[in-house]
């Protein structure tokens, strides 16, 4: 119901650590938004800012247009899921889901009508009169949920709520936490480490690091167009494979060639690399775009090191050079270790990166 | 079925683990015990050798004509004879004699009563009459003039104490456990410094100060004096409580909508209880059983601790009497203890944060 801006915020502890650094970021109305990064890269600290519990070093912070920069959390009209549950252990759960409700001074019958209705949305509706103590781990987290939409807030603030879930949990949280961001119209922003979470939830994806930002956009576009060593890296399992590679010409064509490849490139994909004028370079390719081929025309050749079924597929890794080197293949033909697999890259799918600066060549 | 015979080694360990617990408990319970019975007992019983194990609940007298007049016995349980205690004709020697040294009081008209029976030709008349256990208290009260007012001083003291120290050292616990600041561990450890002086160290200066703020001889002087030792303890319980109560309780409740202060009033201080009842629980035990410092401290207007030191010296020492007052003193911090004593089962285990 409202849209969130970020200008130019930077947050410093101390004198010296930084943990977000000069960050801008625009959240639409009613997107679903996923700060991802490794631990202690900031993304849990840039929405603590966004609720007030941490005061900004710099910058702006304007939720539906208004700045709200130096306002008490309380102001803001925003709700936040904790990873930790948060939930009040010496009220019933009836009573957590008041609370907010009871400090705003909502009229009695109203307040046992909302909560009534949140508690159905979230399925906890028979446990109202509870002691948090009394309930699982899921039902705590719940009990969250409720408590959070019960305030109709204008921003959706979730840290890392389904960490300390366990996986199968996870898996169905993940599901009704997205339902209920489509029925409250609430603007989300959702905090994870897990990057198939951000992947399965997410509108849009801002990868941090470091407290800055590294890339942002949907899904699809960090997955296809990584744009730099870490995100490839960081994004999918397995991860993406690099290769350190040399550019050769010959006749007019471009060639990539180390110890273990020799590949010719297609002349649109040679294009990428027209700019581009250093005769090193990193290859990267994802473990899907691999396909496993008989014999001669091989980009790649190597003997199995291990398979792992799926049993939709199976993750067959090789070594190459000490570093691992993951294929996604059809759960048949089976491989044996040390048995002999030939390769073939897809072409269009290749991503080129600078060793030097780690991003991502495009043409 | 079977019965598995038990083992030897397993036997001898129970046997001397029972042994143990039953000596502990012996050594634990004996002198309570002791206490208890002796401020049962009359003055007649408390001075006899050997101490009665119980205090009699009924007095057998035998009186008969005497040389001076009438000639009282009593029964002694132990020798299981009549002891002669009294040879007199003044009747008001006898009922008083019957009142402060036996516990078993009887009216002159009762003993009359009794007289003329004796007149009338059964020689020696025998009679009884029930002890009256609480004489011993309700006599501590009287003879102690002051007793009242200083046991009214002393829950005052006490209170006062309490709010001042859970207070202000609530308030610094709170401070200590969420908040870091430049030298936090040092002055944390620091606070404890003030425990380690003994009262009678500091008293001297302890009476000029007060004296000259005026608070010399006055409850509200002796509170300031214990609370500083007790807000140091007080610190120290709360801000492991306060540490224990995860930040983002507080911040969940300032997220939605609640002040800092209406976090703290709604969340973290109901989730500490717990802590702070154990800590009014020390400082009222601190304050309420302290005896060196008020002894010092005050002159005209003694705390109850002091008025059972006193009754302990001087002329009214008898061991029952002080024994009642004892009782007197410890009877409500055993009933504080066992009040507060709910919400701090709550902090094992009564509920988890």
């Amino acid at each position: 119901m409202a849209t969130l801006e970020m200008r130019n915020v930077t947050k410093q502890f101390g004198r010296k650590v930084i943990a977000v650094n000069d960050f801008n970021l625009k959240v639409a109305d009613r997107e679903f938004l996923v700060l991802l990064g490794p631990s202690g890269c900031g993304k849990t600290t840039a929405m603590r800012v966004v609720a007030g519990l941490e005061e900004v070093t710099l910058g702006q912070i304007l939720i539906g247009g208004r700045d709200v920069t130096n306002l008490p959390p309380r102001k803001r009209n925003v709700s936040m899921i904790f990873q930790n549950y948060a939930v009040w252990p010496h009220m019933k759960v009836f009573d957590n889901i008041a609370f907010a409700l009871k400090i705003k001074k909502m009229p009695e019958q109203e307040i046992k009508k909302t909560v009534e209705r949140v508690a159905g949305m979230t399925n906890i509706d028979m446990l109202l009169d509870r002691y948090p103590s009394q309930l699982s781990g899921g039902q705590q987290q719940r009990v969250a949920v409720a408590r959070a939409i019960a305030v109709y807030p204008e921003i959706f603030l979730m840290d890392e709520p389904l960490s300390n879930l366990d996986a199968k949990l996870r898996g169905s949280m993940r599901t009704e936490l997205k339902a209920i961001h489509d029925m409250t119209d609430a603007t989300t922003v959702f905090v994870t480490h897990d990057q198939s979470e951000a992947m399965s939830m997410a509108d849009r994806i801002v990868i941090m690091k470091d407290g800055e930002v590294i890339q942002m956009g949907t899904p699809d576009d960090v997955y296809h167009h990584s744009a730099s060593i870490f995100v490839a890296d960081f994004i999918g399992t397995p991860p993406t494979n690099f290769l350190d590679i040399d550019i050769l010409t010959e006749n007019g064509n471009l060639r990539l060639k180390n110890q273990f490849i020799n590949l010719k490139l297609d002349d649109n994909i040679a294009r990428a690399l027209h700019g581009y004028n250093s005769n090193k370079i990193i290859l990267g390719i994802r473990p899907e775009n691999i396909e496993i081929i008989q014999g001669k025309s091989a980009d790649l050749s190597a003997a199995c090191l291990v398979s792992e079924p799926q049993g939709s597929h199976q993750i067959i890794a090789i070594q190459l050079d000490k570093k691992m080197f993951k294929i996604v293949a059809p759960a048949t033909p089976k491989f044996e270790p040390g048995q002999a697999i030939h390769l073939r890259f897809k072409q269009e799918t290749l991503r080129f990166f600078d060793p030097e600066s780690t991003l991502a060549i495009e043409a | 079925m079977v019965k598995k015979p038990v083992k030897f080694g397993k036997l001898i360990r129970r046997t001397i683990f029972y042994l143990f617990v039953t000596s502990l408990a012996v050594v634990i319970l004996l002198p309570v015990y002791f206490l208890v019975s002796l401020s049962f007992l009359s003055t007649r019983e408390a001075y006899a050798f050997p101490l009665p194990i119980a205090p009699a609940l009924k007095i057998k007298y035998s009186m008969t004509h005497g040389e001076r007049g009438y000639l009282l016995s009593v029964y002694d349980s132990f020798d299981g004879e009549y002891q002669t205690v009294l040879d007199t004709n003044e009747l008001e020697k006898i009922s008083e004699y019957m009142r402060y040294q036996l516990g078993a009081p009887m009216s002159i008209p009762e003993i009359e009563e009794q007289i003329s029976v004796l007149e009338s030709g059964t020689d020696p008349v025998e009679f009884s009459s029930r002890k009256n256990l609480w004489l011993n208290y309700s006599t501590f009260f009287k003879i102690t003039r002051n007793a009242l007012p200083a046991l009214l001083r002393s829950l005052q003291i006490a209170a006062m104490t309490i709010i001042i120290s859970i207070i202000i050292g609530g308030m610094a616990g709170y401070a200590f456990a969420r908040y870091t600041f430049a030298g936090r561990d040092a002055l944390k450890f620091s606070i404890l410094f003030v425990r380690m002086f003994p009262g009678v160290a500091i008293a001297l200066p302890m009476v000029i100060i007060l004296a000259n703020i005026g608070f010399y001889d006055r409850p509200i002087g002796l509170s300031l004096v214990y609370s500083i030792g007790s807000i140091a303890l007080t610190i120290w319980i709360t801000a492991s409580i306060f540490l224990g109560i995860p930040v983002t309780l507080e911040e969940a409740a300032v997220v939605f909508g609640a002040t800092k202060f209406q976090a703290f009033l709604r969340v973290t201080l109901p989730l500490a209880l717990p802590g702070l009842a154990a800590a009014a629980m020390y400082t009222f035990l601190g304050a309420w059983n302290e005896t060196v410092s008020a002894i010092i401290l005050t002159q005209f207007n003694p705390t109850f601790s002091v008025v059972v030191y006193q009754s302990l010296l001087g002329s009214v020492g008898q061991v029952n009497l002080a024994a009642a007052g004892g009782l007197v003193m410890a009877f409500p911090s055993v009933v504080f203890t066992f009040f507060i004593r709910r919400y701090i089962n709550q902090m094992w285990g009564g509920m988890t944060i």
